[in-house]
């Protein structure tokens, strides 16, 4: 593995990236908005009420959690994946003596330094703001790391093979888009896994997408008994594994037919 | 009239453009489903745990879902592409083939706003006037004429609002070609799902007087549902016509702008 | 209405100066960036003044970034200028009149104003009704420009497939298909082949004699300026350095001649004695380039074909390119 390259690349890259900050920052906002409305829309409807145990505070602190993990999780290198495929820059990729992994791994370290510069401040101001109600237990915050980071290799990986399809079919940014609404419905950002009603609240816990962001949300927020807990971080390393395979599985006859093709 | 002629001339060339490309019609249909899909969802989940937030119902928080989804399809069929074309992440100015486009005898503005259409977005506005549709049944208020004209009105209001934020937007980019003001006005947009009264005080009034987004989806609902005053019905059409013009000369401004400064 | 004015184009004192916001490199000046901008005023074009007159083909030669290309736009109506006057076809140009607009026409080489993706005709057609041609002048003047370049296939197949050559004779056609008076055109063989570049040079001199379309052309090959332009105007710094015919330019600017021999095999010796004034420029094994003053050329010639054992000769200009080095070199006429 080539530290001292990895390194310079996603040095590099932050540099680059920072020219053009306003273009990261604006994205960072837009992804920031659809958690936000269902900030405003749930805890406008509790009111001064509870909904399924949650308070009009706690909503808040949903949902202001999710905006960071969201942010932290959120691969936005899947969507270059498939361009680099297409135009053939994958080439230029291949070539390097690192695969091309580390290139997608350095744009995604540094493009998260960019957006947290951009989210931490914006979403302290809006906890001053909004007046969120946490109380974060030592467990609670000792399992919120691990789980994060599951959350972001799942929804990275995840996210990674289903742009590999690539390697075949030429649209395969479609599928992404498909994966963005299933996240978006299953994850956690729609209502908390806890409040979608019956059918879809089981099909929320099987899936992999609430492990990608609701799960650590949850964790932290202290929404979960020890047994929710330890049943979440199995479905989570589960579905990582099945990620992994998938991921190395289409690398490897990606390649091959990629390179047999011609590019 | 010319101008007509040109217009037929402009959607006839955009419809073979999109024609070529057989994937676009199945990946847009699917996006439009996932559009409408998630939408409807959201909703729903909402009312499935409470009845009714700040006044608003089912079927009425489904009807301004409706509106929204017409006027986004609205957006989508040519005020979006032609804008897009012009100040998008892949647009003239950024690649500079903005000088075409300013050698023409023909208005600039006509021709930014009007050049390129999809006629695809038609898909869009048939499932937006299907779940408007499915709401008004079930609606308590019955569909009288006065409350139509009201709804047409209104919605003509905003989409003229839509297509003046756009164009001053779209100017904006004249400046400052950096930043993708567009993409930013799409995530504020996104607010326009659910009424404005669910927003607190102060987000209410920076939708309603800052960024209208608001009143674009808000006051067409009311007059289907009940709730709308003349006043409000009146203010927000002097908002139209006053955005129209100040985005208007605003664009005019930035093109006497753009060809002093740039090289 | 027909044009009657002494020249079609008069340019006096034209300037632009535009403001570059400017970056150091490393961490400490990109941090630094987050809170002030720096400008600087960069001088594009600089009180440059000249006139064209009708059917003319004028080349505007220039290293990178010395103003041609902005002065090309100022005329075309796409920037105003900081400072200066211009009119062309008797209309102020950055006035953007439509009736000007349609009477010019601009092509760029590395640009392309076709929809990517359908038939160059489908273009063709929105370019007429934006133009106000009729279908019927436009038919006539599509097959008229169709036959000259030689495009008769192209005509049905999606632009995105076409090679650089092929995209740039659509870009002649969508420039040419309303009949302007003017036309500009910023490196129209940029990139092309030569074989390509040859044909496009021949099509736009025979257009320009057929039609007495005023032509201003910039580029950076040299054979497309030699062939094309009898008169060029040089640009270097913002600065109109010289205005006149090329071959007069490379005259005034290198009074010297190449002499190219070849010395015959049998009496081959190491070192041939050469006459005074005669500075070797190229030698190889029997072959060698000399260079003299231009006044001194036949006396020099003739001492040569007495004295050494030559196989043949020939006397040349330098080439225009070298000349051409020198002044961007030298920054100066």
């Amino acid at each position: 593995m080539n530290q001292r390259g990895g390194w310079a690349l996603i040095k590099s890259t932050w540099l680059s990236w920072m020219q053009h900050r306003s273009f990261f920052f604006l994205l960072a906002f837009m992804w920031m908005i659809p958690p936000l409305i269902y900030l405003f829309v749930w805890s406008t409807a509790a009111g001064g009420k509870t909904i399924g145990g949650f308070s009009r505070g706690e909503f808040v602190a949903y949902y202001l959690v999710l905006i960071l993990v969201n942010q932290l999780t959120y691969s936005q290198t899947n969507w270059t994946v498939g361009d680099v495929i297409r135009s053939g820059q994958m080439n230029t990729l291949l070539l390097r003596p690192m695969l091309p992994l580390y290139d997608t791994l350095a744009s995604e370290v540094a493009g998260k330094v960019v957006f947290m510069a951009f989210m931490i401040p914006v979403t302290a101001a809006l906890a001053l703001v909004l007046r969120p109600e946490m109380h974060v237990t030592l467990r609670n915050g000792l399992a919120f790391v691990p789980a994060l980071g599951l959350a972001w290799a799942l929804r990275f990986f995840w996210g990674y093979w289903l742009a590999l399809l690539a390697f075949w079919a030429t649209r395969a940014d479609a599928l992404l888009g498909l994966q963005d609404s299933l996240v978006f419905l299953l994850a956690g950002q729609v209502a908390p896994t806890a409040l979608l009603p019956g059918l879809m609240r089981e099909a929320a816990t099987v899936l992999p997408f609430r492990y990608m962001l609701g799960f650590p949300v949850e964790v932290l927020t202290g929404q979960l008994n020890t047994v929710e807990l330890w049943t979440g971080f199995t479905f989570q390393a589960g579905w990582l594994f099945v990620a992994l395979l998938l991921f190395v599985t289409m690398w490897r006859t990606g390649v091959k037919r990629y390179s047999a093709v011609g590019g | 009239m010319r101008y007509l002629r040109l217009i037929g001339s402009f959607v006839r060339a955009s419809t073979q453009n999109e024609l070529a490309y057989r994937a676009n019609f199945w990946i847009s249909l699917l996006y439009a489903l996932l559009n409408l899909g998630t939408g409807v969802l959201g909703v729903v989940v909402l009312f499935s745990q409470v009845e009714t937030v700040r006044g608003w119902d089912l079927p009425a928080t489904l009807a301004l879902l409706g509106v929204y989804l017409i006027i986004g399809a609205l957006r989508n069929l040519f005020i979006g592409p032609s804008l897009n074309a012009l100040a998008g992440l892949d647009g003239e100015i950024w690649a500079g083939k903005f000088d075409f486009t300013l050698l023409r005898p023909v208005d600039t503005q006509f021709l930014a706003s009007l050049r390129y259409w999809r006629p695809l977005a038609l898909v869009d506005l048939v499932l937006g006037l299907g779940v408007l549709g499915a709401a008004v049944i079930r609606l308590e208020q019955s569909l009288t004429l006065p409350r139509l004209v009201a709804f047409l009105v209104a919605m003509g209001a905003g989409v003229t609002i839509l297509y003046a934020i756009l164009l001053a937007f779209t100017a904006l980019f004249l400046w400052s070609p950096g930043f993708l003001f567009t993409w930013a006005f799409d995530a504020v947009f996104q607010m326009a799902r659910y009424p404005v009264g669910l927003y607190p005080g102060w987000l209410r009034l920076v939708l309603t007087w800052v960024i209208p987004v608001g009143v674009m989806t808000t006051v067409p609902a009311q007059a289907l549902a009940g709730g709308l005053s003349a006043g409000t019905l009146i203010g927000s059409v002097a908002l139209a016509v006053g955005l129209l013009f100040g985005a208007s000369a605003l664009f005019r401004l930035g093109l006497r702008r753009y060809t002093s400064a740039s090289s | 209405m027909e044009d009657r004015v002494e020249a079609q184009i008069i340019v006096r004192e034209l300037c632009k100066v535009y403001r570059v916001p400017e970056r150091e490199a490393g961490l400490r000046a990109a941090v630094r960036s987050l809170f002030r901008r720096r400008y600087r005023d960069v001088v594009a074009v600089d009180h440059i003044s000249f006139t064209v007159q009708t059917g003319e083909v004028v080349g505007f030669i220039g290293p990178n970034g010395a103003g041609k290309t902005t002065t090309l736009k100022m005329l075309s109506g796409l920037l105003y200028p900081t400072a200066g006057q211009a009119r062309v076809l008797g209309f102020v140009p950055w006035e953007r009149k439509h009736d000007y607009l349609r009477r010019i026409s601009m092509v760029l080489g590395n640009k392309s104003q076709m929809l990517w993706d359908i038939p160059p005709l489908d273009t063709f057609h929105v370019l007429g009704e934006i133009y106000h041609v009729t279908p019927a002048e436009l038919k006539q003047t599509l097959d008229e420009l169709v036959e000259l370049l030689e495009m008769q296939e192209l005509l049905t197949k999606p632009v995105r497939n076409f090679s650089l050559g092929e995209r740039m004779k659509c870009e002649l056609v969508a420039g040419l298909l309303y009949h302007p008076r003017v036309l500009f055109l910023d490196e129209p063989t940029l990139g092309l082949d030569v074989s390509m570049q040859g044909r496009l040079r021949r099509f736009l001199a025979e257009y320009n004699r057929h039609n007495d379309v005023t032509m201003i052309l910039t580029s950076h090959y040299m054979a497309d300026v030699v062939t094309l332009c009898p008169r060029v105007i040089l640009i270097h710094h913002g600065r109109l350095l010289y205005d006149g015919e090329l071959s007069a330019l490379a005259e005034r600017l290198a009074p010297f001649k190449l002499i190219r021999l070849t010395l015959s095999n049998e009496r081959a010796e190491d070192e041939p004695q050469l006459p005074p004034g005669a500075d070797v420029v190229e030698q190889e094994s029997g072959r060698l380039t000399l260079r003299v003053a231009r006044s001194e050329a036949p006396s020099i010639t003739a001492h040569l074909l007495n004295t050494l054992p030559v196989a043949d000769l020939a006397v040349e200009d330098p080439p225009v390119e070298a000349v051409i080095d020198q002044i961007y070199q030298e920054g100066d006429v």
